[in-house]
């Protein structure tokens, strides 16, 4: 399993999230969330970037929660059954498609947290990509064309992983100084910025070892499409395909 | 080569001028040694010769600067890169693929060079770097030795004209330094290579030196040989210290130029005696720890205690085992078997303000423990995690560092100061037992003198234990009780200082070499047991 296509996982995950967002089904959604839990947990070597899942899923959580309070409170009402009642804040004539508190109907709630959960599984999808594929082996195989973009394309493809590397590197410095249970509004800023200065750094690297220079890229040991890559590709195209067959 | 004109260099979020009105030329062969305290502008000085400052870096340029009659102001450092090979200080932080081969490969692929003859150079470099059985290893689980060597080694296979090195040997032991620095040497003398070094560690590169560029701080800089600017200069190895405290009348380079010229003193004078071990309660104990990474045995039964008052040295090979130990005894990384204690606590058991106040440590990186957004705040934090009284970390840091801005961010600072600002973070909870993992990376000797004066102090006047594990012969002179050496994760040798450091010449400091075979470690032994004779 170790000599995966990098892009394999890359064209996986955009299938399902396709197919998650056509089927707007949170079944769906929930099934495709637990087959890539599974494939991170069976197929991700032991790197770095694997445990970008877990931390993708933290944020979609972190998502959800914002997403549902903020639809519940904010919005046009859906009529239906009425769950609780909270304050309505009184807004001027000029915005009055807007609605602030108010009624909190069912029907409301289960929306908010319907699209709230699609969301999660469009993150928990691209964590799963970069938990499975190498940041260095997919910047491999990008183009040398899309260099015009070289910098930028270096620090998206790694800033994932390296946000998880710099959040255990905070979390170990913490608990060396004997704070387990850091806040997570202590340790967000120095995270962000740690992460970003590595990415960085590490365009200056590849800028100094001469990246995009060439038009042209050698390969020392090219890294050949596998039946493997074909069969997992299927497997997300057939999901795709019968969530669409489905719907029609 | 490299031609220099009227180059200097200001940082824009900077009052100071890095580099003033700097002129010199480096002609092809030439093997030039950077010297300078501590956030001088060694590394930006390196950096100027491929164009990563300013390019990546930002800052002003005046004057011009032009490698192998190019321009840097007219290209992208990429460039460049077939001509300018540069290894930064950090290698960990440059590496731009997984593994050993898929590394050295990546700038000749960048440069679109035909396979067979990468596939070539690639097992060229595995041989000439000793790499060969780590050629299929992921490079996050190498030692940072082996790093260093693929970091040079991906440098090299591009077959540069000009190589530029940042502290090339500071995470290597004295045997694996030798080797790179004769590989150097060879390359040099055979292919015509120019490389520029900066390095601390004087008495690891000075033999190799042609000429020496000293930056002085203030943004003026000496460029001359090796014996003029040694004559005076402050930043010496301790070989030059020797011949000044011995007044004698010419600077020696080499061990055997001093030798000649000191034969004298080897006749007075009384031999150091060995120590007598100090007998303080145990605060560190191991009792057959054993670590092992997959099939990989790390550490094998390892038996070691530190008393307090003590100060121990942990020393071997690269890839060793040595910060594996240290990891397992301060409780980061869980033995496979076996158990350590520090304090009386469990390693893995210490928590919170116990942690704090039983053991203090930094890693290799000191920047890992911080994560503040500048000294005042990290100091702050400090501050309030031991309730101490306000201020008390920041005076302390001040007493080792007296000119480090408050309000600079500690990724800004230079390693002294970073070493200095972890160091006084650590030490405001006041722990029994501190451990030093690669302290004197990046430290020039004043600040090297710093800190040996401030572990003497923690450790003689407080009676506490300090554990280092170092490469740095010197610093292990100059301060250790005793010393335990480690190989393949045993300990092959555990006993005084005096009788480890004399018993093989690889690891020997260098004013025993001169000196031998009188028993005398550093320059201040040699000056005593002639005070004594006269």
């Amino acid at each position: 399993m170790k000599s995966l296509h990098p892009l394999t996982w890359w064209i996986w995950s955009l299938l399902i999230v396709g197919a998650v967002i056509a089927s707007n089904n949170a079944w769906v959604a929930g099934f495709a969330m637990a087959v890539a839990a599974i494939s991170v947990f069976k197929f991700s070597e032991n790197a770095p970037w694997s445990k970008s899942f877990w931390f993708s899923l933290k944020l979609g959580a972190f998502i959800l929660v914002i997403r549902t309070v903020v639809g519940v409170l904010i919005g046009v009402p859906i009529p239906g059954t009425a769950l609780f009642s909270i304050p309505r804040l009184p807004l001027p004539n000029w915005i009055a498609g807007i609605r602030v508190g108010g009624v909190v109907t069912q029907e409301r709630l289960l929306s908010s947290i319907h699209e709230g959960l699609i969301i999660i599984t469009v993150i928990a999808l691209f964590g799963a990509a970069v938990s499975l594929t190498s940041p260095h082996k997919l910047l491999r195989i990008t183009p040398i064309v899309i260099y015009e973009f070289g910098v930028a394309t270096v620090i998206a493809t790694s800033a994932l992983p390296q946000l998880v590397l710099s959040a255990s590197r905070i979390r170990r410095a913490r608990a060396l100084r004997g704070d387990e249970k850091p806040s997570w509004r202590s340790i967000a800023i120095p995270l962000l910025e740690d992460s970003l200065s590595r990415s960085l750094e590490l365009a200056a690297a590849m800028d100094a070892r001469g990246y995009g220079i060439s038009r042209k890229r050698s390969r020392y040991r090219p890294i050949p499409w596998q039946q493997i890559d074909s069969a997992v590709v299927a497997t997300a195209l057939a999901a795709i395909t019968f969530v669409l067959v489905l719907k029609r | 080569m490299i031609n220099f004109a009227n180059v200097s260099l200001i940082y824009p979020t900077s009052t100071k001028t890095i580099l003033e009105d700097l002129s010199f030329s480096i002609v092809e062969g030439e093997l030039v040694l950077i010297i300078g305290s501590t956030g001088t502008g060694k590394s930006s000085l390196l950096k100027l010769i491929n164009g990563l400052v300013p390019h990546h870096t930002g800052g002003i340029l005046a004057g011009d600067i032009t490698v192998d009659g190019i321009s840097t102001k007219l290209v992208r450092p990429g460039d460049l890169s077939h001509l300018v090979g540069i290894v930064g200080q950090n290698p960990s932080q440059g590496f731009v693929t997984d593994t050993v081969e898929e590394e050295l490969a990546f700038g000749m692929e960048a440069q679109n060079l035909a396979p067979d003859l990468m596939r070539k150079r690639v097992e060229e470099i595995l041989d000439l770097m000793a790499l060969a059985h780590l050629r299929n290893r992921s490079i996050s689980t190498l030692s940072g030795g082996e790093q260093q060597r693929v970091a040079i080694g991906s440098a090299l296979v591009m077959h540069p004209k000009i190589l530029v090195l940042d502290e090339p040997t500071s995470a290597l032991d004295p045997i694996a330094a030798e080797e790179v620095l004769s590989i150097l040497h060879r390359l040099v003398h055979d292919l015509s290579l120019t490389v520029v070094i900066a390095e601390h560690r004087l008495e690891r590169v000075i033999g190799f030196a042609d000429r020496i560029i000293h930056i002085s701080g203030d943004g003026s800089a000496k460029i001359d040989t090796p014996e003029v600017i040694l004559k005076d200069s402050d930043i010496a190895p301790p070989i030059v210290h020797l011949a000044r405290a011995l007044g004698l009348s010419e600077v020696g380079l080499s061990v055997r130029e001093v030798r000649r010229a000191s034969e004298k003193y080897r006749n007075v004078g009384d031999d150091l005696e060995s120590e007598i071990a100090v007998t303080g309660e145990i605060t560190v104990s191991a009792n057959d720890l054993t670590l092992k990474y997959g099939s990989h045995v790390a550490l094998k039964n390892i038996n070691i205690n530190v008393r307090a008052g003590e100060i121990v040295a942990l020393m071997g090979r690269n890839g060793a085992g040595k910060s594996s130990l240290l990891t397992t005894l301060v409780g980061l990384q869980n033995p496979t078997s076996g158990r350590s204690s520090i304090g009386g606590e469990f390693s893995t058991e210490l928590k919170g303000k116990i942690r704090r106040e039983t053991v203090g440590f930094i890693p290799q990186e000191p920047s890992d423990l911080l994560y503040g957004q500048s000294v005042l705040g990290e100091c702050q934090q400090a501050d309030k995690d031991n309730q101490i009284s306000k201020g008390t970390t920041l005076a302390l840091l001040q007493r080792i560092v007296p000119s480090v801005n408050e309000k600079t961010h500690p990724r800004d600072l230079s390693e002294g100061q970073r070493l200095a600002l972890a160091l006084s973070v650590v030490l405001s909870a006041q722990p029994q037992v501190l451990i030093l993992d690669e302290p004197t990376r990046g430290l020039d000797y004043q600040s090297k003198a710093l800190l040996c004066g401030l572990l003497q102090n923690f450790a003689k006047e407080l009676g506490r234990s300090v554990l280092i594990a170092t490469h740095d012969v010197e610093l292990v002179a100059e301060l250790a009780d005793r010393v335990i050496f480690l190989s393949e994760g045993e300990i092959v040798a555990d006993g005084p200082t005096l009788d480890i450091l004399l018993s093989s010449p690889a690891f020997a400091p260098q004013v025993s070499k001169v000196m031998s075979p009188r028993r005398w470690l550093t320059v201040s032994d040699v000056v005593a047991a002639m005070e004594k004779q006269q």
